[in-house]
């Protein structure tokens, strides 16, 4: 059973066909085309695919595609103004955060939540925005570091 | 596989009727949508999210009506929640992660029936009542009875929750829900404790007690001899430690991948222990000794 799906994603109004059984994560990759969003567990447990979904983060790969209609989503794609990448990003490449990158599209979305919630984060607000994602590679430190750096450069402390 | 959206809770039970057992009711999809997956695929879903009125917390005198809709962020933030029912709280802010407070639902939580669900040794402390739709009428029904075994309850294929109604507990009561797992984030419960303490009026004994074991038994349950062994009685560390270790007997868990049923058995009583000072300290200031 196929439905029709209108969604607005990073601003733009989309649609497409899903079926009902279909993630709203491989709606956005495989339909729509956007990869920026990575598929890793698939059962909501690693934060990869996290998008922000209603000005909330959620895991993709676990809602409905059928619950993007009508609703108000940004992926990574829309982080970025051209060529300017957003504070967020720019933290986690100047602080060493990423190394082999799959998980960094899911961190960057869940902290640009936390800092669309507050510039001022503590630092159990930082540990609750990133307790659902998880990076085999780096470690946690620059990570959390990143996010205190893309918090003070966006509310104009450094 | 055939997709609704009802409109309304007639509409949904409708499908319910006509599908039986190939029906298989969503919301937040948190669960759902890995069974989809890895496990079957249903011969339908009833997507019940479009249902208006499901998704609310409302005071109504004594108690706060829940929507089954209601995420678990949505109680995590609730002040009333926070400052009325700290047990249901503790629960909600341990609870997987934030990208899964913000989509899965208490009603979602609750249907899904899991002994190591992670809302329903609170609310059974909380002596939480669910309201049921059936094609033949509303009922009401407590949670003592409500669950059956993992994954069953008794709606059954036929039913609908449509709101839980919590009683506030006692003033001067303090309540604390105790998880262990190997992380914080992210994990299953191999035991949580749900405590629920009302001092006397002179703060040095128990006028009531309310103790729920969660991922211990094939439903949660009730610790009803360990209640019965410290209702009325003045605490102290001895009898804390009897309690704790009647807890563990009380319980019946399994091995898993998670934990042996003897490990299960110590972190009860740990968690009891532990439980039963620390919401006897909010309550009365004092320790235990």
């Amino acid at each position: 059973m196929s439905l029709t799906i209108n969604t607005t994603i990073n601003g733009k109004s989309v649609s497409g066909s899903a079926e009902a059984s279909t993630s709203l994560l491989e709606f956005l990759r495989d339909t729509l085309e956007y990869k920026g969003t990575k598929l890793c567990c698939n059962t909501g447990e690693c934060g990869a695919c996290t998008i922000i979904y209603n000005g909330k983060p959620i895991n993709s790969c676990v809602t409905m595609a059928a619950d993007a209609n009508g609703a108000q989503i940004t992926t990574i794609e829309g982080l970025a103004d051209g060529d300017k990448l957003h504070p967020v990003q720019q933290a986690f490449i100047d602080t060493g955060a990423v190394q082999c990158g799959y998980c960094t599209p899911g961190y960057i979305i869940s902290v640009k939540a936390l800092l669309d919630r507050t510039t001022q984060p503590t630092p159990d607000d930082i540990e609750e925005a990133v307790s659902g994602n998880i990076c085999r590679c780096t470690g946690y430190t620059k990570i959390v570091d990143a996010i205190q750096l893309a918090a003070d450069k966006m509310a104009g402390r450094s | 596989m055939d997709y609704f959206e009802p409109k309304t809770v007639t509409e949904a039970l409708a499908l319910l009727a006509q599908y039986g057992a190939e029906a298989k009711v969503i919301a937040g999809g948190t669960d759902v949508m890995v069974d989809i997956k890895y496990k079957e695929e249903p011969g339908c879903l009833v997507n019940i999210k479009k249902i208006p009125g499901l998704g609310s917390i409302q005071e109504n005198g004594g108690s706060l009506r829940v929507g089954p809709l209601v995420t678990i962020r949505d109680i995590e933030t609730s002040s009333i929640v926070r400052e009325r029912l700290g047990v249901f709280w503790d629960s909600c802010h341990q609870f997987a992660s934030l990208q899964i407070r913000n989509t899965a639902t208490v009603g979602g939580n609750i249907c899904r029936a899991s002994p190591s669900g992670e809302t329903l040794a609170p609310l059974l402390v909380l002596e939480a009542k669910a309201k049921l739709a059936f094609a033949d009428g509303e009922k009401t029904e407590g949670f003592n009875s409500f669950f059956q075994g993992p994954g069953k309850t008794t709606l059954g294929y036929k039913g609908l929750l449509t709101e839980i109604e919590i009683p506030y507990p006692p003033n001067g009561s303090r309540g604390i829900y105790l998880k262990h797992a190997v992380r914080g984030a992210m994990d299953i419960a191999m035991v949580g404790v749900a405590v629920l303490v009302t001092p006397d009026a002179a703060k040095n004994g128990l006028q009531d007690v309310r103790i729920g074991l969660g991922a211990v038994a094939p439903t949660p349950i009730r610790a009803t001899k360990t209640e019965a062994l410290l209702r009325g009685k003045p605490l102290n560390a001895a009898l804390v430690k009897e309690a704790a270790a009647m807890a563990a007997s009380e319980s019946s868990p399994i091995s898993d991948q998670r934990s042996s049923a003897e490990n299960r058995r110590w972190i009860v009583e740990a968690l009891t222990r532990r439980g039963l000072q620390q919401s006897w300290q909010a309550a009365t200031g004092k320790e235990v000794v």
